[in-house]
């Protein structure tokens, strides 16, 4: 049960995780290199996988790190080839699924419980600032992993942090148009 | 927590979102009693109006202004009254 549990979330959250890669490498990216031509042209202004990243970790948990895997996995083979096979990006891969989880943990620590519970007013500009703090640690750790320039990390920043918002902002026009229509 | 309860706290997390934007048309009170119904629900299928009037979000809430909200979730199509059993039992609607 629990096992099998394990692999469905695996697989909602890698398939968000690739669906987002894909709209925003293959839909957006082109749109951003027409409006704004002078941007580094691997930092996408409105990075949607760090949604589901932040989303899924404040979701599952601990459990996030393992649903994030594959496909975190696949995007870096996508991206890097061969490449993703080295010590820099086997880094960022870890760095990209386990960071997420563990920024909520430390809040919770910290005296600051994100995560859902019966009783537990939702909140979402608290998401939107753990959103930050995870993108803040993980730009900055991925950013000394792959040795980037600095402007790349103000990129990523702005990148993750619009990523976040219009996800969440996606996701709410689609649950009120199921809504709309009974679903 | 079932893959049920996950979608639901997601949905109440963007009806946060969708109320702070004033595309909402629920009250303080109102969201709070849907709030605690989601959570109910969740494991009961139908929820008691006396277990969601000892729920955390609504210990504050008084009598009055509870039934007032319940009835105006009612109208608004956010809860349904279970037919099938006693009164004061309510289901958890997807709002039109």
């Amino acid at each position: 049960m629990g096992q099998q549990r394990l692999i469905q979330e695996t697989g909602i959250v890698s398939l968000a995780y690739l669906a987002a890669f894909f709209v925003t490498f293959e839909i957006l990216m082109p749109v951003q290199s027409i409006f704004f031509p002078e941007f580094n042209n691997q930092a996408s202004l409105l990075f949607l996988p760090h949604g589901v990243r932040v989303l899924s970790a404040w979701l599952l948990g601990w459990r996030s790190v393992l649903a994030l895997l594959p496909g975190v996995f696949i995007v870096f083979v996508y991206s890097a080839g061969d490449l993703a096979f080295t010590p820099s990006r086997l880094a960022g891969i870890a760095i990209a699924v386990t960071i997420p989880a563990t920024i909520f943990h430390l809040l919770r620590l910290l005296g600051w419980d994100l995560s859902p519970a019966t009783g537990r007013r939702p909140c979402w500009p608290c998401i939107m600032v753990a959103g930050l703090l995870i993108s803040l640690f993980t730009s900055v750790l991925t950013n000394f992993a792959f040795g980037s320039a600095a402007e790349e990390y103000v990129a990523y920043l702005i990148g993750d942090v619009f990523g976040l918002f219009f996800l969440m902002l996606i996701l709410m026009l689609i649950f009120r148009s199921l809504r709309r229509y009974g679903v | 927590m079932s893959e049920i309860s996950k979608l639901t706290e997601l949905r109440k997390l963007l009806l946060d979102m969708e109320s702070s934007m004033g595309l909402q048309d629920l009250s303080s009170v109102e969201r709070d009693i849907y709030y605690a119904a989601s959570d109910h629900a969740i494991s009961a299928g139908a929820v008691k109006t006396t277990v969601l009037q000892e729920h955390a979000l609504l210990a504050q809430v008084s009598r009055p202004t509870f039934f007032r909200g319940l009835k105006s979730l009612q109208k608004k199509g956010y809860l349904e009254q279970c037919k099938n059993s006693t009164r004061g039992y309510y289901i958890v609607k997807a709002p039109r």
